[in-house]
């Protein structure tokens, strides 16, 4: 195989040449190297590349499997992380000015469970600015679009998604707080999964938001998805919020059979009236569900009355949560954040605590009602998003209240898993015409707590159905 | 519309100079170029939070932090 052509396999097709001896883990490391080299100049998805470090990895993978000790999928496989995580001895900056020297003494758990897992860091992601707002925050400046570099490649896990659409990485982590990994995964054409909350361990993750943030897979496929979550999942005693449940194969779960299967119709979110969403993009969630009753599911239209309201519920809490985090920065350094991020800060510091605990209230609501939702059918779907991927403006401020509203109502397509603490996953489901651009749109699928493994069964079986994933970014 | 979302909100929007007072509160200091959109955003939190008229919601418990051992 020409080495070139290693970074456009999945991980199962690497996965496969690397237990066969075809390809070892030292060319696959060179190939994402020559391309970050050629490529992250223009995509601008990492922020630091470990190339001494994954040449190192890559090499004790390549003995280990030579001698007979082949660990399973991810054994060799070049991956990268978003620059939230820890990562002993190698710098995490969450994005900031402020965290530019930041060196951890340890690796996050999540990623210790990826390097037991045999894969090979290729350095770190871009990210918003303390996992906040826009692309453009970055102190790094922002990761552009694979599919049109003057977009957004959503947010806040943006290198995340740039790297892996971009064919910069096999598989990677994000971050999801308000819909960091479902953003990206959407905007990219990307299949990203965020986890229940309590799935995976948060230990060595820098705070966003502690009662909502979750880390996971942002993957070209289904099963790379799977393998990805696979290997980062299940109990940390460093995390307490991290639950004693057994950790299924999910790659077993991937069995194309969907037959009886009862999949709940969100009806508030194909309501351009409630929700704003594009005509493109309720069309295409619309067709999925037909794919999904070719294959045997059984449809059903269910409502989510309170939703529309999780966009800002969810701010409500994220911005108070956040600002708790480093509040000495905001009064002693606060020209070193970004001025977006300062703002955010400054309007999270001011909110009263009786409005925060009123949300804490409704988040109670909203999960009550996804929850209840959930005991009449297998999974949700919905869109991701309310259309395609925007263009980036780095001069971008709050330009009005209603502005601001608008944009507080937009993370109501995410809001009502985050707060339930609901496994969803996005995965691409077509494209904008040609006229538009020719630019992915998503479908969010959400699952009872726990049971991520129906999320990817009928993500797989929806991907093999469809051939969105068969067309790449042009980059 | 709906049936949560009261027509209008009952909260006034909080003028600049009130931005800066409750700023000083908690030991910031808030100037332009920041200062107008602080006042976007938190009036429209704000706002946006008061126009929410969930029947009974104020008798509702938040979430617990610690989630019931065995819930799942």
């Amino acid at each position: 195989m020409d080495r070139a052509d290693i970074p456009h396999l999945s991980v199962t097709e690497l996965a496969a040449l690397i237990e066969s001896k075809q390809v070892s883990p030292v060319e696959a490391v060179e190939a994402y190297l020559d391309r970050i080299e050629q490529l992250n100049p223009v995509v601008n998805a990492y922020v630091t590349v470990c190339a001494e470090e994954a040449r190192r990895d890559a090499l004790q993978a390549e003995e280990e499997i030579q001698q007979g000790r082949y660990r399973g999928p991810l054994h060799g496989v070049p991956v990268a992380i978003k620059d939230q995580i820890h990562t002993k001895g190698i710098l995490t900056t969450d994005g900031s000015k402020l965290r530019a020297d930041f060196v951890p003494e340890e690796d996050a758990t999540v990623l210790a469970n990826l390097k037991k897992a045999g894969a090979v860091l290729l350095g770190k992601l871009n990210m918003s600015e303390f996992a906040l707002g826009d692309a453009n925050s970055s102190a790094s400046g922002a990761a552009c679009n694979p599919w049109d570099l003057t977009r957004s490649p959503g947010t806040s896990s943006s290198g995340s998604g740039a790297a892996t659409a971009a064919h910069l990485c096999a598989t990677s982590l994000g971050e999801d707080t308000g819909g960091s990994i479902r953003g990206p995964a959407a905007n990219c054409g990307l299949v990203g999964l965020r986890p229940t909350w309590g799935r995976v361990s948060r230990y060595g993750v820098d705070g966003a938001c502690w009662s909502i943030d979750t880390i996971g897979p942002v993957a070209r496929t289904v099963e790379d998805c799977a393998v990805t979550i696979g290997a980062i999942a299940g109990y940390d005693p460093q995390d307490p919020y991290t639950r004693q449940i057994p950790v299924p194969d999910y790659r077993q779960a991937l069995t194309g059979d969907i037959s009886g299967l009862k999949v709940g119709l969100v009806r508030e979110f194909l309501d351009p009236d409630v929700s704003g969403v594009t005509a493109q993009t309720r069309d295409a969630v619309i067709a999925a569900a037909e794919v999904l009753k070719s294959l045997g599911a059984q449809i059903k239209e269910v409502s989510l009355p309170l939703g529309a309201m999780s966009g800002v519920v969810t701010r409500t809490i994220t911005h108070t949560e956040r600002v708790s985090l480093h509040p000495e920065w905001l009064r002693q350094r606060p020209q070193e954040y970004h001025h977006n991020t300062r703002v955010a800060f400054m309007a999270g510091n001011l909110i009263p605590a009786q409005v925060y605990y009123k949300a804490k209230k409704l988040r109670a609501l909203i999960r009550q009602e996804v929850l209840q939702a959930l005991n009449d059918v297998d999974v949700l779907i919905q869109p991701t998003s309310v259309g395609q991927a925007e263009v980036m403006n780095p001069q971008g401020r709050v330009g009005s209240k209603e502005q601001a509203k608008r944009a507080l109502a937009s993370g109501s397509f995410r809001g009502p898993y985050s707060l339930s603490g609901a496994p969803a996953l996005s995965i691409l489901c077509g494209f904008t015409s040609e006229g538009d651009g020719g630019l992915p749109l998503a479908l969010q699928i959400a699952g009872r707590p726990f049971d991520e493994a129906s999320v990817l069964r009928t993500a797989h079986a929806y991907e093999q159905a469809t051939p969105w994933h068969e067309r790449k970014s042009p980059i | 519309m709906p049936s949560w979302l009261r027509k209008e909100a009952v909260v006034d929007d909080l003028t600049n100079p009130e931005i800066q007072a409750l700023g000083r509160a908690v030991g910031l200091d808030i100037q332009e170029p920041e200062l107008t959109e602080v006042a976007y955003s938190l009036n429209a939190i704000l706002e946006m939070m008061d126009e929410i008229d969930v029947p009974g919601v104020n008798a509702v418990e938040p979430l617990p932090l610690i989630l019931p051992t065995g819930e799942v």
